[in-house]
């Protein structure tokens, strides 16, 4: 029950009108007060904040170790179909860049090179 | 430290971005040795997924611990995947980095395997460095279908008398070992593992320990007893101790059977004992508790049959077109109160080709082994017993049965015929010959000429209470002189006319020089009259 009032909240979130988004909110909550539901309400609002969080991490994200990289990582990463308008810079990653959008990353970074030399070099 | 300048500089030189995207996910919620993971939409069941400690953290803190840790995905969802532990699962954290391997859980196996103690992923844990095992294999696989199979036809001696004469056990069968704790079962299979040792090393099969929820001092004591008894030179010990995630102790077996069927493949001969699945039973229904599927008998999920039937399936005879070699598995199941018709005793019961079943009542009047012959099969291995084992043993098996319902009828009366008590007298020297202690496992051909000696009569003039202490003599007497004839049955693997008549000259003189003599010591301070 929980889970379908979530993805109604949720498919709501895409309508574009505000006003009728706002409605269709309110509809719900008068609802869930008709039946004596409302007790669900926190519950929702927490599944609401999971989807919110899962939609965070599926956005495209560029990070470059320093501000002078971006250019050419934003291409490189465009190139691998993770298209971003500006990249952060993550100063760990040493050298080099990295792209996530979704469950896809591609990592060009100098960190994750060195680790992987040293695991290798230790393995032996 | 040059060679290490150099090896480093070589690897950097050798390195290259890798090309294209890797699927990865992000852990939501972790706990009990189970990790749930949003995205990973094409990971599939049993892919080793690696939980990155390195992504978001500086170079410095990564190369601290840099080392990664796996899970083994086990449930597929609508928006991510549910995934075991397989190390410690403290490391693991909300938000950690997960990616995907493309390979299903693989172990190394190998010649080098042999002698050293390895967990259910192949990593040594005896202190002995790395085992070298290079080639790697998949944990989870098909068993053998029927056209790859031969019968059964070769025998694995325990060196146990009364498993050995009663309830044979053929090269690539599958019998269980069952009975409640402390009544033997480790002991059967370990005396087992200790009588390989008396085969031609060319026909000695590899044995391959598999400890699951065992205390590790336990296990400890028994690699150090394999050493003693120079058995480790054709062992492999695998161990999920108790203090392992559960998902270890669920994947030892099939880490033991994927080791076995390296050997198989080899065309050679290989053992494995389960020690026991009703330990993997229960770490297996608590993964799946965990895993919120749903719970049926005893809690147990709905696959428990299916995970024992695909692993024991495994053990096989393999037909000469595929090399010969064998798998054979030892498993062992742990009863309460001697209960075998729980749900896991049955269910491994009904899967196996027979069992031998140890009762506390029998271990506490000191039998051992505390088998009860009436309940005990082998449903292949008669026709892998030797010729010599058959035709010394043809009715001990019978002759038990109804001594036992004689005896439990000498309760009732005081009063008993002379043929009632010959019948008794008869199967109490037998079960007093059928006794025999731990670590004392005994050559096929000693075996089958103590119970030629038994069963043709010639231990009839000692007493029931004599007869232990006069078949300790005998096999002297018999190693001593009648050398010859052992190794004739050794080699033919048959009583031969020839050999008969020699062997029962050399009983005839045995009994002559001690019966009627008071040098037989028995336990309990009797002499012989």
């Amino acid at each position: 029950m929980i889970d379908d009032y979530t993805r109604l909240l949720e498919a709501t979130a895409e309508i574009e009108d505000k006003a009728a988004s706002d409605a269709a909110v309110t509809k719900l909550i008068m609802h869930l007060k008709s039946a004596g539901r409302v007790k669900m309400l926190p519950q929702i609002a927490r599944e609401l904040r999971k989807v919110a969080a899962r939609r965070h991490a599926l956005r495209p994200l560029v990070e470059v170790a320093s501000r002078k990289e971006e250019e050419a990582a934003l291409r490189a990463a465009s190139s691998e179909g993770i298209v971003a308008r500006h990249a952060s810079v993550n100063s760990s990653l040493v050298r080099g860049w990295r792209a996530r959008q979704g469950g896809r990353l591609v990592d060009r970074s100098a960190k994750r090179a060195l680790l992987a030399i040293y695991q290798q070099v230790t393995r032996a | 430290m040059q060679s290490i300048i150099e090896r480093i500089e070589r690897e950097i030189a050798a390195w290259a971005p890798e090309s294209g995207a890797e699927e990865t996910g992000i852990v939501r919620a972790a706990g009990d040795g189970i990790a749930e993971i949003d995205g990973l939409s094409n990971a599939v069941l049993s892919e080793m997924v690696l939980f990155d400690p390195t992504f978001d953290r500086s170079l410095a803190e990564a190369l601290k611990d840099p080392r990664p840790l796996y899970g083994l995905v086990l449930n597929l969802e609508e928006d991510g995947v549910r995934a075991v532990i397989l190390g410690d699962a403290s490391k693991i954290y909300e938000g950690m980095l997960v990616r995907r391997t493309g390979r299903r859980l693989s172990i190394p196996v190998g010649e080098t395997l042999v002698g050293r103690v390895v967990d259910p992923l192949g990593a040594p844990v005896d202190g002995k460095g790395p085992t070298g095992a290079t080639e790697l294999r998949h944990i989870e696989r098909e068993a053998y279908g029927v056209i790859d199979r031969a019968s059964v036809n070769v025998p694995l001696h325990t060196g146990i008398k009364a498993i050995d004469a009663m309830i044979p056990i053929g090269r690539g069968q599958r019998e269980l070992i069952i009975g409640d704790r402390g009544t033997g079962k480790t002991s059967i299979a370990i005396d087992t593992i200790i009588n390989q040792k008396s085969e031609p090393a060319a026909t000695r099969p590899i044995c391959i320990y598999v400890a699951i929820g065992q205390k590790e001092s336990k296990t400890a004591k028994l690699v150090a007893e394999l050493e003693s008894r120079g058995a480790m030179e054709y062992t492999i010990i695998v161990t999920a101790p108790a203090s392992a995630p559960a998902a270890l102790q669920f994947l030892a077996p099939f880490a033991g059977a994927t080791i076995g069927e390296y050997f198989m493949e080899q065309g050679r001969d290989a053992l494995v004992v389960y020690d026991d699945l009703s330990k993997q039973a229960v770490a297996y229904r608590q993964m799946s508790l965990l895993l919120r599927r749903p719970p049926g008998r005893e809690a147990y999920p709905g696959d428990i049959f299916y995970l024992h039937s695909r692993l024991l399936e495994r053990a096989a005879k393999l037909s000469k077109e595929k090399g010969g070699g064998s798998l054979t598995a030892l498993p062992i199941i742990e009863t309460q109160e001697g209960d075998v018709s729980a749900y896991i005793p049955t269910n491994v019961i009904s899967i196996t080709d027979g069992q031998i079943y140890l009762e506390a009542n029998l271990f506490n009047k000191g039998q051992r082994p505390a088998i009860n012959v009436g309940i005990s099969v082998s449903r292949v291995g008669s026709s892998a017993q030797t010729k010599a084992m058959k035709k010394v043993s043809g009715k001990i098996k019978l002759e038990l049965a109804q001594f036992r319902e004689l005896e439990a009828f000498m309760q009732f009366s005081s009063d008993l015929d002379a043929e009632t008590k010959k019948r008794i007298d008869a199967g109490r020297r037998m079960t007093s010959i059928l006794n025999q202690g731990r670590g004392a496992p005994l050559p096929f051909e000693v075996e089958a000429a103590v119970i030629f000696a038994a069963t043709n009569g010639y231990l009839d003039s000692f007493s029931p209470e004599e007869v232990g202490a006069v078949e300790a003599r005998l096999r002297d007497f018999l190693a001593r002189e009648a050398g010859g004839v052992l190794v004739a049955i050794r080699e033919s693997r048959e009583i031969r006319e020839e050999s008969e008549k020699t062997l029962r000259a050399k009983l005839d003189a045995f009994v002559a020089r001690h019966s009627g003599t008071s040098d037989v010591q028995v336990s309990g301070g009797h002499s012989m009259s």
